[in-house]
């Protein structure tokens, strides 16, 4: 069974890094019909809005009628199922939830009318609509943002992801490290559903999990391009690895200085830069090529970077980057946290908040300040060390 | 002494109290006793009052009922044209309390919003012009297309001169009971760039150390506000050492919460002030520049700026 089915959420209190949100659901489904018919839960992927759903009617011995975008939502269906559904009572429960999931899903295509139906069905049902969605503010959707209560789901902060995933580790009995518990929870952005996945993977390999194999062959590949003269064969060694294009920038960046001093290490830095712009540029100009490039650079181009072989041995080290710069922007939250207060009391932007920031620093201090500008605890606390 | 932040504290709420900006401020207080005002764009530099002007009008025009006919909203925070629009719609939907026939909407930052959006702003004012009128903000107008300008009385706000600043110093000085000698206050002119807001911010700095304001005092907290130790980076560059700098520029983001673009504002500074051969500046400064808009491009801010790092090492050296 896969960890995101065997760890889901049983009740709303289960669900983590989303409280508001949850009690807004909860709020939504006990005051129903007084209030709005349906709720639009939306967010990015994998944050708990389904999961939500599922655990809010465990936890109210509740029944759920799913329906996904993929079902085919036509008039037809829809009338039948949900105009049907809605006016049915259940049997052997209590209340009945029905669930729209991802209902940005719907094509225009596939569900002619399918969308207008859902509209008139919200009016006339007996049972709270609960709908998921990713994103919920293109034009197609305005009628569904009137006639549904919008609750926002946040993307998950990465603490959450790895405390989450620790807790799972435990109970599985597996002996990880928590660099790699943190390596993962960083990469997922938020989507627990990956975090979980990608834990999974590494459990089906080995249980007890070094990253020795990977790294025997990152060693290999470093040694080849760092120590040898441009050969041939370099172009293939990254996708020989078990590794993204990505990390082997970071172990790049952290062995280049091991090997290489002065021009050659200025060279192959700038080519590293190089190949950075290219890798940016492939996501917004969706210009797959531009990885040739990439490679190339991180590759031949760095290996070319010296004049003459290298010999002897070089001890090379695992990449601990990614963890400061996550350091850094874990600070950094508190800071913006506070710089938008502020920005929202002297009616300037977050930017200019951020700017004028360094020169507030003392004035910022002042308790009497916060306390006008409602600033919690870590921000006092973080106003207090700097 | 600090129980409120200055910049709410001493913000004019009437034209009488308005600081600089004479000939607008004439312009604007006729269009307000005529009680018709069109559509109006602010343009300039930021801390030159042109919030404080939409302040004051929207006070004069609806009096006490000021705050349920006035909507602010600024471009730059908002995550979208669309979510701008769906407020605008929302809150044109409710008809104006009082004798003035529209509601005014403040739209900062205005040129942060792009092209495309733009035109959708375009068709917006249109559609509520009968309800709503708009106020718009921006630095630069240039960015602001054409359209929409021709659907507004353009003003264009200039930095703040001396006499103003000074005008502004005294007034605080006055009633928080301040000493703000000639020198500090020519300190404080120069640091602020003509921006009141900057001006503003750092006399409550200074002040919350002590209430003599001396020139000194202003160049600590100025200084302060730069992070410490960019020039420990540099000198090891430019020496050679790139693994210390490499590290000493982790640490000191580390320390500060800095992001790559706050690392980059500093350096560049501190390029400017270095002590070398202008060519070499020159060079040095493009580099910096290249950086910059890779990062603003979208590249990861760490490898850039550790191929700036490189390319000092490579100055240092005479190589770049």
């Amino acid at each position: 069974m896969s960890f995101a089915e065997k760890y889901k959420p049983k009740s709303l209190k289960e669900i983590k890094g989303q409280e508001l949100a949850a009690a807004k659901l909860k709020e939504f489904v006990e005051s129903f019909p007084n209030k709005r018919k349906a709720c639009i839960l939306y967010g990015p992927s994998g944050c708990g809005k389904t999961a939500s759903v599922y655990a809010f009617a465990n936890e109210k011995d509740a029944e759920i009628m799913e329906l996904n975008a993929s079902d085919f939502r036509d008039r037809k269906i829809i009338s039948e199922v949900v105009g049907g559904a809605s006016n049915q009572k259940s049997l052997f429960k209590k209340t009945k939830i029905i669930l729209i999931d991802e209902v940005d899903g719907i094509s225009g295509f596939y569900d002619k009318g399918g969308l207008l139906e859902l509209v008139r069905i919200i009016d006339l049902s007996c049972f709270p609509i609960v709908m998921t969605a990713n994103h919920i503010w293109d034009k197609k959707f305005s009628d569904l943002r009137r006639l549904g209560e919008l609750i926002e789901f946040k993307e998950l902060n990465s603490n959450v992801v790895f405390s989450l995933l620790k807790e799972i580790t435990r109970k599985e009995n597996l002996n990880f490290n928590d660099d790699l518990l943190k390596n993962i929870a960083i990469k997922s952005r938020g989507d627990v559903r990956a975090a979980l996945n990608d834990l999974q993977t590494i459990d089906s390999s080995t249980k007890d999990l070094s990253e020795r194999d990977k790294e025997e062959n990152i060693f290999n590949v470093l040694k080849q391009v760092l120590k040898n003269r441009p050969a041939e064969n370099m172009l293939e060694l990254y996708e020989k690895l078990d590794m993204s294009l990505d990390e082997v920038y970071l172990w790049l960046e952290e062995n280049l200085p091991r090997e290489y001093k002065g021009e050659e290490l200025a060279r192959a830095i700038d080519l590293l830069s190089r190949a950075d712009v290219f890798r940016g540029r492939i996501i917004r100009q969706q210009h797959w090529r531009f990885l040739i490039y990439q490679n190339f650079f991180l590759s031949y181009g760095v290996s070319a970077s010296k004049k003459q072989a290298k010999t002897g041995f070089t001890s090379y080290k695992r990449p601990d980057r990614v963890l400061k710069i996550w350091m850094i922007n874990q600070k950094n939250l508190v800071k913006k946290e506070i710089a938008k207060k502020f920005a929202r009391y002297c009616h300037i932007s977050f930017r200019r908040a951020m700017q004028e920031f360094d020169f507030m620093k003392n004035v910022l201090k002042n308790l009497d300040i916060q306390q006008k500008l409602g600033l919690e605890e870590k921000e006092k606390e973080y106003l207090k060390n700097i | 002494m600090t129980s409120e932040i200055w910049t709410e504290k001493y913000r004019p709420t009437n034209f009488e109290g308005f600081v600089g900006q004479e000939e607008i401020v004439k312009r604007i207080k006729n269009l307000v006793s005529s009680l018709n005002i069109p559509h109006l764009l602010f343009a300039g530099p930021a801390g030159t009052g042109k919030s404080t002007l939409a302040l004051i009008v929207v006070k004069q025009l609806f009096q006490d009922s000021w705050r349920e006919n006035y909507l602010e909203l600024n471009a730059s925070d908002e995550r979208g044209i669309d979510v701008v629009r769906q407020k605008v719609k929302d809150f044109a939907r409710t008809k104006s309390l009082g004798t003035v026939p529209f509601k005014v909407i403040f739209l900062d930052e205005a040129d942060a919003l792009t092209r495309e959006a733009q035109q959708a702003l375009r068709r917006t004012m249109e559609n509520y012009t009968t309800t709503c009128r708009f106020l718009l903000s921006c630095n630069y107008s240039s960015k602001i297309i054409d359209p929409i300008q021709s659907r507004c009385a353009v003003f264009r706000f200039k930095l703040l001169e001396k006499k103003d600043i000074n005008k502004v110093i005294k007034r605080i000085a006055e009633t928080e009971k301040l000493e703000v000698d000639e020198k500090a206050a020519s300190t404080i002119y120069e640091a602020s760039e003509g921006d009141c807001r900057r001006v503003i911010n750092l006399m409550q700095s200074t002040a919350s150390i002590s209430p003599r304001i001396t020139k000194e005092l202003v160049e600590t907290i100025v200084s302060s506000a730069k992070p410490s130790d960019i020039k420990v980076v540099l000198d090891y560059a430019l020496a050679g050492d790139y693994v210390n700098a490499k590290e000493k520029l982790l640490d000191i983001m580390l320390k500060e919460s800095l992001s790559g673009q706050d690392m980059l504002k500093a350096i560049q500074k501190e390029v400017w002030g270095l002590d070398i051969d202008p060519e070499l500046k020159v060079r040095l400064t493009e580099k910096v520049g290249e950086v910059e808009f890779r990062m603003v491009e979208g590249s990861d801010e760490f490898v850039q700026l550790q191929a700036l790092l490189a390319s000092f090492m490579l100055a240092g050296q005479g190589k770049l």
